[in-house]
């Protein structure tokens, strides 16, 4: 395929594509002679947002890490449109998965500059950018309200408005696969709503596979689809219907999980009584 | 590809990245001080001829000769000693991603130290050995010294893959090689005075050639370094960012710490071993203008030429018509500016 072909492919990704965005087969992770996740085989296709939940330390970063090619595999494959990951080069691989960090520390850059190196793999060393370069990082800033705040510095913003910035840095690179870890950590719950739009309207308008991994139940029942880890490993992939028919939750958590169906959408309801009114 | 109408003419704060004109303000303040540190380098001196404006406006034919072939090489070459110190600063601590990382923490220092070592025993031992000390020169070991040493660091962290790794390996480096030095100089306890003068940094030793070819190695290094600066911005939003951004991390810092390499090694040569400078030089840059690495590692080596500078000037001032190594005053004042800087940061929290 050529250069041309595939650059265009990456920016109007197909939303029914038969070829998954984003697969692994028997993926094996984990860090030197422990091994965390072994033996997952997923397809992630294009226009769908995924949501990765499961109790602490069951290996969601490290899942995504490995699907965005940062942690080392111990076995198995991972593929990105239909191609071996390692096959791609960095600056092309870079193009068509972006990937948010956990939490990134604060830097004195300001946050048009930190939103600027989502453009990295299209504008480079030089960072001389181009007017799609601009448009790509207004986009982005917009779409996630940290506009505002373009000509701050990240070490004077608050975590959540950093948290934002971030991730326009994240959307500003207009990858056709995003992965993120905890998008909504650090945002109030209003925010954290907002996010949750934007993700889901980058997979349905943009035609974007978005996996991300959340803790918040309530928010992750919100996603199209469900990837369930509990401690021995994957539990479940599928619709947020088929995790909830199959108590997915509760096998995960390894205690019971309510999920209660309230005006349209799935909350996650603690087992705890109100304290007593007088 | 045309813009949506609705993001066109918001007049929102632009993305673009600008020079502030405090930055504009900071880069003139830096030159004037530096002209004015030159020009007072040119009055100030150990000699007993006069130090007055009206003796540099008409000089005699020796004051002429300690002017232009003393004074002004030793201002010029402290200047662009400085400036490399403040460059290899700045690229580690973006390197190491750590405010307190300075040039010497690949055993530079300790490599450099061990090189004119070595190259005084050879030149006590032998005719041979004499010789071929007298060819290279102290700066020539010196300079010889810290290049392996850094080729050690990198050689045990493997290529530095990792940066605690290589930060660990040059502890190892500065550490072992500073135990070969003090084990050699016990061997011959005479030529420790001649070690001291270069342990402790001096600028006296500042030829035009030497300028010239500190001057040369500036330009070679800041080009390059400012082509990077990108890397490291993008490094400094954390190791697994910069790697998922495109960039290959073991080459962006292969590539760095090959220029942190040839700034420090060169400056150890030709002054010794200065402290401080490179570490005080960023963090004041840092202190007064908030920056980006492309503005950084353009402001470090201005502010570390300047402050080199001054030290010089201090150093042949204080205890006229004796002079002090200028080591011993960037440590006195750099010690100082950080002892300031933990003051306040305890009173700020």
């Amino acid at each position: 395929m050529s250069e041309a072909a595939t650059s265009s492919a990456a920016r109007l990704p197909v939303p029914l594509s038969p070829v998954p965005a984003l697969a692994c087969r028997a993926l094996a992770v984990g860090y030197g002679a422990h091994t965390v996740l072994e033996g997952v085989s997923l397809n992630l296709a294009a226009g769908s947002w995924t949501a990765i939940v499961g109790p602490n330390g069951s290996g969601k970063s490290t899942l995504l890490r490995a699907l965005a090619g940062l942690s080392p595999r111990l076995a198995g494959t991972v593929s990105l449109q239909g191609r071996d990951l390692a096959s791609w080069s960095r600056r092309e691989r870079a193009r068509r998965l972006a990937w948010l960090a956990q939490s990134s520390g604060a830097t004195d850059l300001t946050a048009s500059e930190v939103v600027g190196l989502g453009r990295f793999a299209h504008s480079g060393w030089l960072a001389h950018r181009k007017s799609e370069d601009d448009m790509a990082m207004r986009r982005a800033m917009l779409a996630t309200g940290s506009l505002p705040w373009a000509a701050r510095r990240l070490s004077t913003l608050s975590g959540g408005e950093r948290q934002r910035v971030y991730l326009a840095r994240v959307l500003a690179v207009e990858a056709p696969v995003l992965l993120l870890d905890e998008p909504t950590t650090h945002l109030d719950p209003p925010h954290q709503e907002d996010i949750a739009r934007l993700l889901r309207s980058q997979a349905q308008l943009c035609g974007v596979c978005v996996l991300s991994a959340i803790h918040e139940l309530s928010l992750a029942l919100t996603a199209d689809r469900l990837i369930v880890l509990g401690f021995n490993g994957l539990i479940g992939h599928g619709t947020i219907r088929e995790a909830l028919d199959g108590d997915w939750l509760s096998t995960a958590f390894r205690t019971r999980v309510n999920i209660v169906e309230h005006a349209g959408v799935y909350l996650w309801r603690p087992a705890l009584e109100m304290p007593p009114r007088d | 590809m045309s813009a949506p109408p609705a993001l066109v003419g918001l007049g929102l704060p632009d993305v673009e990245p600008r020079v502030s004109s405090r930055l504009l303000l900071w880069l003139a303040a830096c030159l004037a001080i530096t002209m004015l540190l030159t020009g007072a380098s040119l009055v100030v001196g150990t000699s007993s001829i006069e130090t007055s404006l009206g003796w540099l406006l008409t000089p005699d034919a020796q004051s002429s000769v300690i002017l232009w072939q003393i004074r002004l090489p030793r201002t010029v070459g402290a200047w662009f000693a400085g400036a490399l110190l403040g460059l290899a600063g700045a690229i580690a601590q973006g390197v190491f991603r750590n405010r307190l990382a300075d040039p010497y923490l690949l055993g530079t220092a300790s490599g450099a130290a061990l090189g004119v070592t070595i190259s005084l025993l050879a030149a006590d031992a032998s005719i041979a050995g004499l010789e071929w000390a007298g060819k290279i020169g102290i700066t020539g070991a010196a300079c010889i010294g810290a290049c392996a040493a850094i080729a050690l660091t990198i050689m045990l962290s493997r290529g530095a893959l990792q940066t605690a790794s290589l930060l660990l390996a040059g502890i190892v480096v500065a550490f072992l090689l500073s135990a070969v030095t003090s084990l050699l100089l016990l061997t011959k306890p005479e030529i420790w005075r001649t070690m001291q003068g270069f342990l402790l940094g001096s600028t006296g030793y500042l030829s035009w050639s030497s300028a010239l070819l500190l001057g040369i190695v500036f330009s070679i290094c800041i080009v390059p370094a400012a082509l990077l600066a990108r890397g490291l911005d993008a490094l400094s939003l954390g190791e697994d960012t910069a790697q998922s951004l495109g960039l290959s991390l073991p080459m962006l810092r292969l590539a760095l710490l090959g220029i942190l390499s040839l700034a420090t090694a060169t400056a150890v040569g030709q002054v010794g071993i200065v402290g401080f400078v490179g570490l005080v030089a960023p963090h004041l840059v840092r202190e007064t203008v908030s920056v980006n690495h492309r503005q950084l590692l353009i402001g470090a080596p201005l502010c570390g030429g300047a402050l080199l500078q001054a030290a010089d000037l201090v150093s042949r001032w204080i205890i006229r018509p004796a002079e002090l190594p200028v080591g011993a005053v960037t440590a006195c004042v750099g010690g100082a500016y950080l002892v300031f800087l933990l003051w306040r940061r305890s009173r700020d929290e």
